[in-house]
């Protein structure tokens, strides 16, 4: 009796502890694909950056049809892809790095995209390269400050390098629409970033509260007879 | 079953390795390639010919370069880790 007693209490440690390894092992892998999914996704931001090419294309009367139709195509097959993926036709488990509450909802990537379309259709560049930027470089230098350093100095580090973004974007402008713009579109990004919003993305918010913001500015100036826009930053080959 | 569920999980985590390590030079070399595209341009239209107009190219390719040099970093050093553990 005492014997078989042994032996189950035995077994029972043995498979205890079994389980624990393979726990241990199995988050190891989980948490190496989430520190990945994490710079994964930072890397997918500041490769955005580059769609700033859009305003190196020349400006000619076929090239600017597709200014026009080329992004609107991608960011409708972005559309297709992440309503099938909602609706359950493509496993969500196939797209790598997306959070748990995407699940359900459209993915950032397609803010970003909707984003970035609006800004290029809608608005001077003088006001979209700054929004970009801020989506592409401040929101994940933000999102690793708060990490290490805390909510409140992280929104600050956002507040002085999206100001950055808008002096050097503006840096041709008469020197208080400078300050202005500076202060209001780098409140603009941080407003974007740190309001979570249930159904919109904060990469949708952090480049269109700051862009509808100078849009404003800009269209009150114009009203009362100045223009505050300074002359565009890049120039079509 | 338990144990099929695993194998799929593991199965799941390798594929979106591989995707990872496909797109990880794409996310890498594209953002370099436009930034050293917009320095050209500087130079080529700017700097050679005297003109101040094209400065924004420089600092639109300064920012791009450095920008995603710093994040490229850490991303490659994460995948370094997560291929020895593998």
């Amino acid at each position: 009796m005492f014997f078989s007693e042994m032996t189950a209490r035995d077994a029972f440690k043995l498979t205890k502890k079994k389980m624990t390894e393979y726990q241990t092992e199995f988050l190891e892998r989980m948490n190496a694909i989430e520190v990945d999914a994490h710079w994964f996704r930072r890397v997918f931001h500041t490769f955005a950056a580059s769609f700033l090419f859009y305003y190196l294309l020349p400006d000619e009367e076929w090239m600017n049809l597709g200014k026009i139709l080329l992004p609107v195509i991608i960011v409708l097959c972005m559309v297709v892809v992440e309503y099938r993926r909602i609706r359950g036709d493509l496993d969500h488990q196939r797209f790598f790095g997306l959070r748990n509450y995407e699940k359900k909802r459209p993915a950032s990537y397609l803010y970003f995209g909707v984003a970035v379309l609006l800004l290029f259709l809608l608005f001077p560049q003088q006001i979209a390269i700054p929004c970009i930027l801020c989506a592409s470089f401040t929101d994940p230098i933000i999102g690793e400050s708060r990490y290490y350093l805390g909510k409140k100095r992280a929104y600050a580090i956002g507040f002085v390098i999206s100001a950055f973004f808008f002096l050097m974007t503006w840096y041709r402008a008469d020197w208080w629409v400078l300050i202005l713009v500076s202060l209001l579109g780098a409140t603009g990004a941080v407003i974007g970033e740190a309001k979570k919003l249930k159904f919109v993305d904060d990469d949708f918010m952090i480049q269109m509260v700051p862009a509808i913001l100078l849009l404003l500015m800009w269209q009150g100036l114009l009203a009362m007879g100045s223009n505050m826009l300074p002359p565009p930053l890049l120039h079509p080959l | 079953m338990g144990n099929k569920n695993d194998t799929r999980k593991e199965n799941i985590q390798k594929l979106l390795l591989r995707l990872e390590l496909w797109f990880a030079p794409v996310l890498i070399i594209v953002p370099i390639g436009v930034s050293l595209f917009f320095l050209w341009d500087w130079y080529v239209r700017g700097f050679s010919t005297g003109s101040s107009v094209y400065d924004g190219e420089l600092l639109i390719g300064l920012l791009l370069f450095i920008g995603n040099l710093m994040f490229d970093i850490f991303f490659l050093r994460s995948l370094r880790i997560l291929k020895k553990k593998q």
